[in-house]
């Protein structure tokens, strides 16, 4: 990595064409979990066909130019209904790559029917074992596991492989170990664990002791490396920094570009690079949208995307992180709806988030490597 | 607008000069280097190697870094 004065390379201004979209098919969430961001999830504000006819003329030719994905997200996107999340489908040319990010509580065999017929690959919420789960819970309020649960052992009875994503809210050791265990008893093949963050909705603190935090990513190197079945995006990412630095070749790790992340909110609005600003709005910032795939197309929108207000601040902060941040070849940058949420603008550097799920994560794979040198 | 509108000072881990994280790595490289292959070691049991193509989970992550949290880890643009 270079040092402070010596600039690192890539993340230098937003890419005209995204690696993929994500939709909202809905606003709806039949779930009502503490520590979601999603403002609008008790409401059913469906994503009209139109939209994603907009998406798709935009989306099918980089599809035919190379891999492409769409990741319907929420809401819960199985609350939208298989007819109409098939409906909005059906303009997406058929090399375009379909996921959705589930809490899983409606799978059932027809789902199952569904997934396989539209190619559709699945990722699960779930927080670990049913006592990590308090904060997911219906709309009444009950835990939402057995439900989740269910849906699970339906993709299983079925054969139908599946990610799993893990929200971990007080990082600690003696949990990790807890954590990767039930996973690779889930039988999920990929993992990824987000350490809760303030963003959205969610005013929940995000500070937690460094240690503690450094301790928790520590122990799940080690619980990993036990039995590395699964595909734990952590570990991976980190490991691949290390390589990297360790062959003389970190500087060219980070990407050209930021990829634009459209998400296609279920109007037709597009917010860029977080999708967790989708549906707030800011006296600063306006709605923070770039546009609606209903006025112009998409590709057009994304190709102006730099000129977006707070985009523009946050490019200046990805600069201002690549001049003082010892991590940013490892990190590329804190996300912006962190700089928002976090710190009241984009162009702030540090974030809870960038200690908890960047600096933390790295210096704990380093701690691990050097107590099993 | 959040609560928070304060600037936070930057987090100062041990030893994390300016050029020290890269530093750090390679001081911990026997460490690193044998985690490295059982990584490698790992991947190729899940089948996960370039080109390789599926259905499953894992082929989608080649895709996209970290998808389908749908967050890209630390973007990942064409």
């Amino acid at each position: 990595m270079a040092a402070r004065g010596q600039s690192v390379g890539g993340m230098r201004g937003v890419a005209a064409v995204p690696s993929y979209v994500v939709m909202q098919p809905t606003t709806l969430c039949n779930l009502d979990c503490a520590y979601c961001y999603l403002p609008l999830r008790a409401a059913d504000r469906r994503m009209p066909v139109p939209v994603a006819e907009a998406v798709a003329a935009s989306v099918n030719p980089w599809a035919s130019a190379g891999r492409f994905s769409v990741v319907w997200h929420g809401g819960e996107p199985l609350a939208a209904g298989r007819e109409h999340l098939a409906a909005l489908m059906a303009p997406f040319a058929p090399e375009v790559e379909h996921h959705v990010q589930t809490n899983a509580t409606l799978i059932d065999d027809a789902w199952c029917d569904f997934f396989q017929e539209h190619g559709v690959r699945v990722s699960v919420s779930v927080d670990g074992p049913r006592e990590r789960n308090g904060d997911r819970v219906t709309r009444a309020g009950r835990p939402a596991y057995d439900r989740i649960m269910r849906g699970v052992s339906v993709l299983r009875r079925r054969g139908l492989p599946f990610s799993a994503l893990a929200v971990v809210s007080r990082p600690r050791a003696g949990l990790a170990a807890e954590l990767y265990d039930y996973f690779l008893d889930l039988g999920c093949d990929v993992l990824g664990i987000n350490i809760e963050e303030t963003e959205g909705v969610n005013t929940r603190g995000n500070a937690h002791d460094q240690a503690d935090v450094t301790a928790f990513w520590a122990e799940l190197v080690a619980a990993w490396r036990r039995e590395p079945r699964i595909h734990l995006r952590e570990i991976e990412w980190s490991l691949r920094y290390a390589a990297a630095v360790l062959d003389g070749v970190a500087d060219d790790l980070l990407p050209r570009q930021l990829d634009p992340i459209p998400t296609i909110g279920h109007d037709g609005s597009v917010t860029v690079l977080s999708p967790e600003l989708a549906g707030f709005t800011d006296p600063r910032y306006g709605d923070f949208s770039s546009g609606n795939v209903l006025e112009s197309p998409l590709a057009e929108i994304l190709a102006g995307a730099e000129r977006t207000p707070w985009v523009g601040e946050f490019l200046a902060g990805v600069e201002a992180c690549r001049d003082t941040c010892p991590y940013f070849g490892f990190c590329g940058g804190g996300h912006a709806a962190n700089r928002y949420f976090e710190l009241g603008r984009f162009d702030g550097t540090e974030t809870e988030h960038c200690r908890n799920s960047k600096i933390r994560l790295l210096e704990g794979v380093l701690e691990h490597a050097r107590d099993h040198q | 607008m959040p609560e928070t509108t304060s600037d936070r000072q930057p987090e100062r881990t041990a030893g994390a000069s300016p050029a020290g994280v890269a530093e750090r790595v390679r001081d911990a490289a026997p460490g690193l280097i044998a985690l490295l292959r059982e990584a490698e070691t790992a991947r190729r049991l899940r089948a996960e190697v370039a080109g390789a193509s599926g259905g499953g989970a894992v082929c989608a992550w080649n895709h996209f870094e970290n998808i389908p949290t749908f967050y890209n880890w630390n973007n990942r643009p064409r």
